[in-house]
């Protein structure tokens, strides 16, 4: 790792965190409109630090001849979330008068886009905070569609070379001609964050509501303004909620040439075309179950089952009810739908379909060469050849994937978690869920008990799902610092 | 499929039916040693059904050298298991009086080496039912290591190709020139059982007892003679007994072989047998010194007792001593994990195996070295085989089945009204082969009987998927299978 490299991260780095400190201006004009001015302060003194030390990272300057290669990304993507994380947690410290641990927890849980929560009487928060907390959020959403779109598919991570386009590059210059894919990625998810605060309004939502459950929405976040989640909300909010929790799991890409007037690459993908399947499967069986063995009217049984499992399996987290206590049924079904996730190229977490697509592919593959040991087979995902390489990436990601949860899961439940907590708790944090299962940090309750070290630990899992683990366990080789 | 590979296969299954009805004379000379002549007639009437049932099918087979091809091996060994289970079924019916669906999942969990009951006070159960059920777990570990040895690695499951060796052929032929290794493993198998019932009554058990164990010992079923498994023997010596035979029946046999006959090192020096026991051994060590640091056990005690239930898990076998899901959060997510690591390839132990562990491993690092430097070469082995393309597809393969299985067994099982911890470790239990799950309805202190009937039939299946290592039994349901 030379030292021009490690300037240029800086340099980047320092944008970031100029970016960050600007970000925190929009909290403060919150408090502001919404006349309360006594967290101000806060905000004020965590933008100030921030901005210095993006500005010191700047000033370093940018060494002229001095380019980025490739394995250079994954020293910068994972600098860039803990980074941000770091002085993101600020505000939250200078407020709440919380530890740095839970700052810090809070903080990674929202630009993961997780949304799991240490805290807790969030209707009587101020309002700054809640609006700082789903900034985080709507931030890291666009931030990981940034990255899952430029710059993982040209690093071998899990078989995200699938994703390659015209635009994205795979060779020594790392900066992809996607400028205009990226302009109208944010103008797309600006767009969507738009309309959906106009519908939660015109659910009957307030306003101040109504654009932190947006943020939270389209960021498939999760992050709420009640402790109740969206049960505090009317059951308009819901059926809003459910659409737009969808659009933001789809692919970001397609969405731009959706937005160009051809809908055709969007509906013919493969990956949406199952995401939505898998969705419809999971209402139909589900509804059909809840009503029958339930207290429910049909209607009542179809928005809870659409809302919840739609808000698992897309990693968003937000909660009507407790779903836990529908019976072990459905209990399975939560954990297992945790894992699921949504399309690669949008904001959510989790395996992502088109692993389980590309798995399908083999296993039938497999299968045919198991009856005809010589048929020379040609295995496509979406008119991609699923090459040796992308199998191995995608073997290597899951089984890192598993690996991950249960050495998470273990290391919690030493610290004393009962072992439902442990291992539910482990998979949502690195699927970037947000509620795990069981008494404690359950959808009725939330993280705020659990010993400080467990809450580094969930740190580090929402911090290793988000950056889809290979990115941050490569720079633990010793391969990638030598030379 | 053309009429005449039917036929041979149909021969085959008539020769296993008769060596079935063979066997059952051991329980037959059993009870009448042990004067109860009125359970005499169970076996007599079962064994004259299975000779009904042989003669049919040998009268529709026909024997004819070199018709099966690879494929259709994949039938064979699925039928084989299924019929031989539906008829070692009968006894425990006419003995015991229980329910069809009750003896064929205790005759599946003894065939498949799991070791889930559902009988209760075994203590006083009929001796002839005792050692049938030992019996079968013995037959089904030799079964599974000749069928891991000699068929798997010719057929494309789950990354099994690594274990071919000059004595199983790839390609057309079938039988492999495996003769002399068949006939040095049943020499082994038998000598090795001997032996472990000989070490079990040094220890202190009754004869009638440790001929049970050493069975159920050698071929990692887990069946026991006592309602409270291996707590019922205080003696700390049969413990360690114990823990030796598991180990042994879960090491491959065919190095076993390699090594009784001088060749040591063959077995030292395999990567997967090195891998298996620093696990075993590290295991132990973390697991008990936290056991002692957490009860009231000396270092020495709480080593014995993790090591027993330890081995017992990991090698698939499914004895336990005391109930280890009393003893904490942590002990219960290990054990939980436990279960899925299984033993080495080429044993009777079921699990995933510790090589695919391995191979993952090799893949892990390879991969992370790739994404450093995109363009190295690496040639990426194990145990001196190279890992190639068709290797990892099958493994990858293999892994995803064996999730899935798991967890629509586990869906399965929850749909039936069991909790959720019930569903999850017992079909887990199920398709690992090892037998005990967790919590209070299955786990290491309870049992599988008051389970519904439509539960107890899915965890049949998953057991039966888990030894044939899921692909074979699924490949015949392909249409594909079928097609010319």
């Amino acid at each position: 790792m030379s030292l021009s490299t490690l300037r240029i991260i800086g340099f980047i780095l320092g944008v970031f965190l100029i970016t960050l400190a600007i970000a925190m201006l929009i909290p403060m004009a919150g408090l502001l409109v919404l006349n309360q001015p006594q967290d101000l302060n806060a905000f004020l003194w965590a933008s100030l630090i921030t901005a210095v030390t993006g500005c010191f990272l700047v000033g370093q300057g940018r060494p002229k001849n001095a380019t980025l290669r490739p394995r250079d990304m994954y020293l910068l993507t994972s600098a860039s979330w803990i980074v941000v994380c770091t002085f993101g947690a600020l505000p939250m410290m200078f407020i709440e008068h919380m530890s740095y641990t839970d700052a810090f927890f809070e903080t990674m849980s929202g630009i993961t886009t997780t949304g799991s929560t240490v805290l807790s009487g969030l209707d009587n928060l101020s309002p700054g905070l809640l609006l700082w907390r789903s900034l985080l959020q709507w931030l890291g959403g666009i931030g990981f569609i940034g990255m899952a779109v430029a710059i993982l598919p040209l690093l071998r991570v899990g078989g995200m070379r699938l994703f390659q386009t015209e635009s994205s590059d795979w060779g020594d210059k790392v900066m992809p001609r996607s400028h205009m894919a990226a302009k109208y990625i944010v103008l797309v998810y600006f767009t969507f964050t738009f309309s959906c605060i106009a519908a939660y309004l015109a659910a009957g939502m307030g306003w101040f509501d109504a654009i932190n459950h947006a943020l939270t929405t389209v960021s498939t976040g999760g992050y709420s303004t009640s402790d109740n989640s969206m049960g505090k909300f009317s059951d308009n909010a819901h059926w809003v909620a459910i659409p737009f929790m969808l659009l933001a799991s789809l692919p970001f890409t397609l969405y731009v040439a959706a937005f160009r007037g051809s809908w055709r690459p969007l509906w013919r993908d493969q990956q949406v075309r199952g995401f939505l399947l898998i969705l419809l499967a999971i209402w139909f069986v589900f509804t059909l179950w809840q009503w029958h063995s339930g207290d429910h009217q049909f209607l009542d049984a179809l928005r809870l089952v659409m809302f919840n499992s739609t808000s698992i399996i897309t990693g968003t987290g937000y909660a009507v009810g407790d779903y836990s206590l529908w019976g072990s049924f459905a209990f399975m079904i939560f954990f297992y739908i945790a894992f699921i996730g949504g399309c690669s190229g949008s904001t959510t977490g989790g395996l992502k379909i088109f692993r389980f697509q590309v798995a399908l592919t083999l296993l039938r593959g497999n299968l045919k060469q198991m009856v005809h040991p010589r048929a020379v087979l040609i295995q496509k995902y979406n008119g991609h050849v699923l090459d040796e390489d992308i199998v191995r990436s995608i073997l290597a990601f899951s089984f890192f994937f598993t690996i991950t949860i249960g050495l998470l899961a273990l290391a919690l439940s030493l610290l004393g978690l009962d072992p439902i907590t442990a291992l539910t708790g482990a998979a949502t944090a690195v699927c970037n869920v947000g509620p795990g299962l069981g008494d404690t940090i359950g959808p009725a309750g939330n993280f705020g008990s659990l010993p400080d070290l467990a809450k580094w630990l969930l740190s580090l899992g929402m911090l290793l799902g988000r950056l889809e683990i290979v990115t941050l366990l490569v720079l633990l080789t010793g391969t990638f610092w030598r030379h | 499929m053309p009429l005449a590979s039917l036929r041979t296969i149909s021969y085959i299954l008539g020769l296993f039916l008769i060596a079935l009805a063979a066997s059952m004379l051991v329980p037959m000379l059993t009870v009448i040693i042990d004067r109860h002549p009125e359970h005499l007639s169970a076996f007599t009437h079962s064994a004259a059904i299975t000779v009904f049932a042989a003669v049919l099918l040998l009268r529709f087979g026909h024997r004819q050298r070199g018709v099966l091809r690879p494929r259709d091996m994949y039938l064979l060994t699925s039928l084989s298991w299924i019929t031989v289970c539906v008829f070692a079924a009968l006894p425990m019916v006419i003995i015991q009086e229980i329910s069809y669906t009750d003896a064929f999942f205790e005759t599946m969990s003894g065939i498949t080496t799991t070791g889930s009951t559902i009988l209760v006070g075994l203590d006083n159960a009929p001796s002839g039912l005792l050692i049938w059920r030992s019996i079968l777990h013995w037959l089904g570990g030799i079964g599974f290591i000749g069928m891991a040895v000699a068929i798997l690695p010719m057929l494309r499951i789950g990354g099994m190709r690594l274990f071919q060796t000059e004595s199983s052929d790839w390609g057309d032929k079938v039988l492999p020139r495996s003769h002399m290794v068949a006939k040095y493993i049943l020499l082994l198998y038998s000598l090795l059982t001997l032996l472990g019932f000989l070490a079990f009554w040094w220890a202190g058990m009754q004869p009638f007892d440790a001929i049970n164990h050493a069975m159920a010992s050698i071929s990692t079923g887990g069946f026991s003679t006592s309602d409270s498994s291996l707590a019922n023997w205080q003696q700390p010596a049969v413990h360690w007994v114990a823990v030796w035979l598991m180990i042994l029946g879960s090491l491959p046999f065919t190095l076993l072989v390699a090594a009784s006959r001088g060749n040591v090192g063959a077995l030292w020096r395999d990567q997967q047998v090195r891998g298996f026991l620093s696990f075993l051994l590290i295991t132990w060590v973390l697991l008990g010194t936290w056991l002692s640091a957490h009860s009231e056990h000396a270092w020495w005690d709480a080593l014995r007792i993790v090591a027993v239930n330890v081995t017992s898990v990991v090698t698939t076998t499914g004895f336990a001593l005391g109930d280890y899901t009393t003893w904490g959060g942590l002990a219960v997510l290990v054990f939980f994990y436990l279960t899925f690591v299984g033993g080495c390839s080429g044993s009777t132990a079921g699990g995933l195996k510790v090589f695919r562990f391995q191979v993952a491993y090799v893949l892990l690092k390879a991969n992370l070295r790739l994404m450093i430097h995109p363009r190295a070469v690496l040639s990426q082995q194990y145990n001196h085989h190279t890992l190639d393309e068709d290797i990892i597809r099958s493994l990858v393969t293999f892994s995803f089945f064996f999730t899935i299985t798991i967890g629509i067994i586990a869906l399965g099982l929850a749909l039936f009204g069991l909790d959720w911890v019930t569903a999850l470790t017992g079909a887990a239990t199920a398709v690992c082969n090892v037998g005990p799950g967790l919590g209070p309805i299955i786990g290491p202190a309870g049992n599988f009987s008051s389970l519904p009937d439509g539960a107890k039939w899915l965890l049949t299946v998953g057991m039966l998927l888990g030894r044939l290592e899921i692909l074979t039994l699924f490949v015949p349901l392909t249409r594909a299978f079928w097609r010319h």
